[in-house]
């Protein structure tokens, strides 16, 4: 099956029209299928189930049983059984099936070996074409509460994962977001101590508030709110880190975030920075918007 | 062993208050022309040194700040602690994911920016020495020496200038930071390197050396960072606020510093890795920050400087012709370098530009390294002056330059 590259790098962030879900047998895996099933029916979307490995008996009275359970049809969803390297397998499949949401099953933390290795959701995660969906191993309740979204107002991304996460937000019954900001300024604290009498520190800071929280206005003022309700939080801290301590002081059900810019090595998660601080240790389902940008 | 008298601890005290009162007027003055405040405290070093008073009035000079002596020890022993700090707080801004989450393009600006200067300075510098008042041909040492002077950035005085002009925050301004990290992490290991070869070619070679700080830099940015990263929120939430952070982290400093001296790397090195792990942490209450920055550079930033001024005769070890071969060289180097990285990175040439000279102010770190340069016998005060003065002018003319390529 031939794929059209061109085709899949304009092709927007959303509508969500084809939702694929990593199969991996685990004992999630209804808990997953019934949110993959709940979203691809409010999306009006194609359901593609892949596992990658030997198809055996068992495994396929499983799937059929779970299937069932979960009230999707056999008939309606595609079910790919695929075998060879895992994570290059599911991404080369997303981009045949030209896949706008990957739903995936994911620990909260990985041992410290797996983590820095790569375990497979992780890695996906970091290399899709496609946005992903990462459903926590203990999140017991539906994604329908508490939605924090980073506004990183400086990032052109930033628009489309907003837009992407209302969309998301209105068709899966969300009432309320919140959208967070993280100020960070590396060498300010330097900056300040090489000569600055105290009113222009006040000031300084102030300003620097006001010039944040002013794009962030902007940035809502471009969106497609509806009927959303928006909250909004200026958060101190390091990008990644800060709002993913938000994530969990406030119990959020979903978080979602940017994807990443750059390609995502060893290096990234020995000096972790942006989305890696999130990815050590999931406060929440995490959904990455990948608005092909 | 001599105690430590009376009338030496009068010497003392009055010495270190003058230095301190004196600086802050002059770079107050100083503040007000948007001068660094670096500026002022060399200035009053140049008025209270050998190069005014000193020569007016020796007798004087002698009394307030004796050349040898107990009164002479104790207040190197304040300065060496003061360069120590310096660095540490050097080190507290270095954030290396900042570098990575840049992409191709700061890579790409930190390579050049580092590369073309160093190349340029090693390759004159070699061939030829007299320039730089070196008689000694192929001279390795003083090569290197010379390629770092000129590779080095110096970030708080870009931090400020990027702030005053309202750019810290912008991807100019970012990309500008995360590369002065990188030219001041790799220029400050690569003289360490050259400080531990200079001062230890008996004990250490040259492998053991590289082994040394590579393996006391890995350690303390993957082991350490994560010790550090722990104790964080214990030490800001169960320890006197902000006396427990302030004396943890002063001291884990200390520790590093007289580690790396120990095993025959300069103290330098340690207190630098130590910022570098305590400033990357994502538990550092920036208020933390802030009292460390203000701690040290408004107490020993200004002893430091001063002593420069000093020790060293300005007008008699200046020369022009040094002065204007190291200005041509640091200028040519830094901006191509940094503007051809900027360049070849995605930018456009009126933004390559831009980053070329915010790159090139070199301010206090220019100077410190010099100092520890002319303490080691690697360079001579000549060479000292004209590297200051230089140091000066590039911060003077990184804010005018950088406005007349972004308007």
């Amino acid at each position: 099956m031939e794929f059209d590259i061109q085709k899949l790098k304009k092709r927007p962030a959303y509508p969500f029209e084809t939702i694929a879900v990593g199969l991996a047998f685990s004992p999630r895996m209804e808990v997953m299928l019934t949110e993959a099933k709940k979203i691809a029916d409010t999306c009006s979307a194609k359901l593609v189930l892949i596992h990658v490995g030997q198809k055996t008996k068992e495994k396929e009275k499983k799937l059929g049983d779970i299937l069932f359970n979960t009230g999707i049809e056999e008939k309606k969803a595609k079910i790919i059984w695929a075998e060879g390297d895992v994570v290059d397998t599911i991404l080369k499949l997303c981009k045949l099936n030209m896949v706008d949401l990957l739903i995936l099953g994911a620990l909260e933390k990985e041992n410290i070996i797996k983590f820095y290795l790569g375990s497979i959701a992780r890695t996906i995660s970091r290399k899709a074409k496609c946005s992903v969906l990462l459903i926590t191993n203990s999140s017991q309740q539906k994604i329908k509460h508490k939605v924090v979204i980073n506004a990183g107002a400086d990032h052109p991304k930033t628009l489309h994962t907003i837009n992407t996460a209302f969309y998301f937000a209105k068709h899966v019954g969300i009432k309320e977001v919140t959208l967070v900001h993280e100020i960070h300024a590396p060498a300010f604290a330097m900056a300040m101590a090489e000569s600055s009498s105290a009113p222009e520190v006040t000031k300084l800071k102030k300003e620097y508030t006001e010039e944040e929280t002013n794009k962030l206005h902007k940035l809502i003022s471009k969106c497609d709110i509806g009927n959303l309700k928006i909250n909004e939080k200026l958060i101190k801290g390091k990008p990644g880190y800060a709002i993913r301590q938000y994530a969990e002081t406030k119990k959020a059900d979903l978080l979602v975030i940017n994807s990443p810019d750059t390609h995502l090595t060893f290096l990234d998660r020995i000096f972790a920075h942006g989305i890696e601080y999130i990815l050590a240790d999931l406060p929440c389902n995490l959904l990455i918007v990948h608005s092909r940008v | 062993m001599s105690k430590f008298t009376h009338n030496d601890l009068i010497v003392l005290l009055t010495a270190i208050g003058v230095i301190l009162i004196l600086s802050r007027i002059i770079s107050e003055m100083g503040r007000r022309f948007h001068f660094p405040i670096v500026m002022g405290e060399i200035v009053v070093g140049i008025l209270l040194g050998q190069t005014v008073i000193g020569t007016i009035n020796p007798e004087f000079f002698d009394s307030v700040f004796p050349k040898d002596g107990n009164v002479s020890i104790a207040f190197d022993g304040l300065v060496n602690l003061s360069v120590v700090l310096l660095l540490f707080v050097a080190g507290l801004e270095v954030q290396l994911p900042m570098v990575l989450k840049q992409g191709k393009t700061a890579i790409y600006i930190s390579f050049f920016s580092m590369l073309i200067p160093f190349a340029t300075g090693f390759g004159f510098a070699y061939y030829f020495p007299q320039w730089f008042g070196n008689d000694i041909g192929g001279d390795i040492f003083f090569s290197m020496f010379i390629g770092t002077a000129l590779a080095i950035s110096a970030l708080p005085v870009i931090a400020r200038i990027l702030m005053d002009m309202n750019l810290l925050k912008t991807s100019v301004g970012q990309l500008i930071i995360a590369s002065a990290m990188f030219n001041d992490l790799f220029g400050w290991l690569i003289f360490s390197f050259l400080l531990a070869i200079k001062s230890g070619q008996e004990s250490l070679g040259v492998g053991y050396t590289v082994l040394y700080i590579f393996g006391f830099g890995i350690f303390m940015l993957t082991i350490g960072k994560k010790f550090i990263d722990r104790s964080l929120p214990w030490i800001q939430t169960k320890l006197s606020w902000p006396g427990g952070v302030l004396s943890i982290s002063i001291g884990i400093c200390l520790l590093c510093a007289a580690f790396t001296q120990k095993i025959n790397i300069h103290a330098i090195l340690g207190a630098f890795i130590a910022g570098i792990a305590f400033g990357d942490s994502v538990h550092l209450h920036e208020k933390a920050r802030e009292i460390i920055h203000q701690f040290i550079t408004n107490f020993f930033a200004p002893l430091f400087f001063v002593s420069i001024g000093l020790r060293v005769n300005f007008i008699e070890n200046f020369d022009a012709t040094i002065v204007g071969i190291v200005l041509v060289l640091a200028y040519f180097g830094k901006v191509f370098g940094a503007t051809f990285g900027a360049y070849i990175g995605g930018l456009k040439i009126k933004k390559a530009f831009a980053i070329g000279f915010g790159l090139n102010a070199r301010g206090a770190m220019e100077i410190i390294l010099g100092t520890l340069a002319l303490n080691a016998g690697l360079i001579s005060p000549k060479l000292f002056v004209a590297l200051v003065i230089m140091a000066l002018i590039t911060s003077l003319t990184s804010a005018p330059l950088i406005r007349k390529f972004l308007e």
